[in-house]
């Protein structure tokens, strides 16, 4: 079942938060929802969720339309919103009854201590909300999500706010829950998308820059993406040496390397590369692609989407608008 | 229906356990039992005098109908918290997306607040007990007839004032928009009488007065006189405030943000 979206657009009066987006989550899996804070990642979820309908696009959440049948899907989902709203003078307990009432969950009180287990929060089910630290509120939530143990299960930035030791935990959670279930788990976070999902939706600016599982990622960067050279050796030389490679189109210090952006996607210049600088007479000490990791992934796809802008100050320009749009 | 009932006791519960909500009630009685106090203590000083006094009906219908007056402060200050503080709180979010229509949470809240009023006005029934203690006979019929409409002018007002709940997510100024608008209801009768002294718009006087509070309940069920049509009114100003409610609450789909 799990969840199918296809051209989805959401706007806000002026504003085109999500602009004709496309991707599936499937069962089983851990779907990470990636991108810089204002990228559309919780307007895509609100969608899901039956919480604000689209303009325009189809939604198929758990096998039901979001706009058609809001309430078959809102039936299926379970959803921790990414402030995690909760009624302070509720204990942790009557909350999770109550959600599950409304649901018309059957053995509520059995139902409410055994997702309370789950997330390891039964010896705080009857203190007040209140008086829970932000990571146990955040396993209230969760538990609220999953009282219905729902077929997909949609989390916004669920590890926002935890210490080092309760993202562990909570990413643990997720990584089991989502060998039965469908999980969308957004996060502004690379590594953590890296480390806990099946497969990869990276967004920026309400648009989809890629998707595929974090290694297919890593694989179609490193083939033809730019590629960092440390040698030792004069620098200016090496630069003046690199550059007269064919297929490298620029070649420019960096505080670790030289950084060499090649011409074309096809021909791989490394073979080329490591000839040059080893017969210029250089100890060649490293070379290897710029994007190694999620997080370099993800600025090289923000810095091709963007064309030219240097991808530090995509990231600010899309934070800012992120700002305007919340107001 | 699960979910209306769900949301009432929740809701319920938090009008019951609230101090403000207490302090509220605690005002009111506070009042009403001022002029409770003046009206025996009149009625006394009359009856020595060798005057009639004052009717123990009319204790008690005077009363009820200063109650009434109130609510033009005492609903926006019970209602006003109903759905701003969950739009404020971000909880309307997690109700949004669970599987029940808007309707249903609006009308679960909007129960509550009325059973709270419920509890309160009960309370007044004490004079009435006070006075059948000491002797006085009461009219049950007339009873009746003055708490059942201020149950119904109570739920009607509490209605009103919910929507700018939902409007604001400032309790604060959908308390005074609430007070504002069941004021505007309540001074309609006078807005009629004014029209009425000017002949161009002599028609219009019967169409506002028809809209007023008092008409329906002053004039009416507080004297004894049972109208379909004022019950209908009361009613139907209900269902429209919990409605439009509804597409406010609605509304917030669009322009989540």
């Amino acid at each position: 079942m799990g969840i199918e979206v296809t051209d989805l657009i959401k706007k806000y009066g002026e504003v085109t938060a999500v602009k004709g987006i496309s991707f599936s989550a499937e069962t089983g899996k851990v779907t990470g929802f990636l991108g810089p804070n204002g990228a559309g990642k919780t307007t895509t979820m609100r969608v899901l969720t039956g919480y604000t309908p689209p303009n325009s696009g189809k939604a198929v959440v758990a096998g039901y339309d979001v706009f058609e049948d809001s309430l078959a899907v809102r039936r299926r989902v379970g959803y921790l919103p990414e402030n995690v709203p909760l009624y302070r003078d509720m204990t942790a307990r009557d909350y999770l009854m109550y959600v599950a009432e409304i649901r018309g969950v059957k053995q509520r009180r059995d139902r409410a201590l055994a997702v309370l287990n789950r997330v390891g929060l039964s010896k705080r089910a009857d203190s007040r909300i209140r008086t829970l630290s932000k990571g146990m509120r955040q396993r209230v939530g969760l538990a609220s999500a999953l009282i219905h143990d729902p077929e997909v299960l949609i989390l916004d930035e669920p590890t926002i706010g935890l210490d080092p030791i309760q993202v562990l935990e909570l990413r643990d959670l997720v990584k089991e829950l989502g060998q039965t279930h469908t999980v969308l788990f957004s996060t502004h976070i690379l590594s953590e998308a890296e480390q806990v999902c099946d497969k990869v939706v990276i967004i920026n600016r309400g648009e989809i820059v890629a998707q595929g599982a974090p290694a297919e990622l890593r694989a179609e960067l490193e083939r033809g993406g730019r590629i960092l050279v440390r040698a030792g050796g004069d620098p200016a030389r090496l630069l003046e040496a690199v550059r007269q490679v064919d297929n490298v189109a620029e070649a420019a210090v960096a505080p670790d390397g030289l950084v060499i952006t090649p011409v074309s996607m096809v021909n791989d210049p490394r073979p080329a590369l490591v000839r040059a600088i080893v017969q210029g007479g250089f100890d060649l000490l490293e070379i290897r692609p710029v994007a190694v990791n999620l997080e370099e992934i993800f600025l090289e796809l923000t810095r091709r989407s963007a064309g030219v802008a240097a991808p530090q100050q995509e990231v600010e320009v899309t934070a800012q608008a992120a700002e305007e749009t919340d107001a | 229906m699960r979910a209306i009932w769900a949301v009432y006791k929740r809701e319920t519960g938090v009008f019951f356990r609230s101090p403000v909500a207490y302090a509220i009630a605690f005002g009111l009685l506070l009042l009403l039992g001022l002029l409770f106090n003046w009206d025996i203590a009149s009625a006394a000083m009359q009856q020595t005098m060798g005057q009639g006094g004052v009717s123990a009906d009319n204790v008690i219908s005077g009363a009820v109908g200063l109650l009434t007056f109130l609510m033009f402060l005492i609903a926006p200050l019970l209602s006003m918290r109903l759905l701003a503080e969950e739009a404020r709180e971000g909880t309307l979010e997690v109700l949004m997306t669970l599987p029940m229509g808007d309707f249903a949470f609006v009308t679960g809240k909007f129960l509550a607040a009325w059973t709270y009023y419920t509890f309160i006005l009960a309370l007044t029934l004490v004079y009435a007990l006070v006075l059948v203690a000491f002797g006085s006979t009461l009219d049950a019929g007339l009873m009746l007839s003055v708490y059942a409409g201020a149950w119904l002018y109570g739920g009607a007002v509490m209605a009103l004032s919910m929507i700018w709940s939902a409007v604001t997510e400032d309790q604060i100024v959908a308390a005074f928009l609430g007070a504002a608008t069941v004021l505007v209801f309540y001074l309609a009768a006078i807005l009629s009488q004014l029209l009425a002294g000017q002949p161009a718009l002599a028609g219009l006087s019967g169409f506002v007065r028809e809209l007023s509070l008092p008409a329906h309940y002053n004039d009416t069920l507080l004297n004894g006189i049972v109208r379909a049509h004022d019950v209908a009114y009361f009613i139907l100003l209900m269902v429209a405030a919990l409605f439009i409610t509804t597409i406010i609450v609605g509304t917030r789909r669009w322009r989540a943000s």
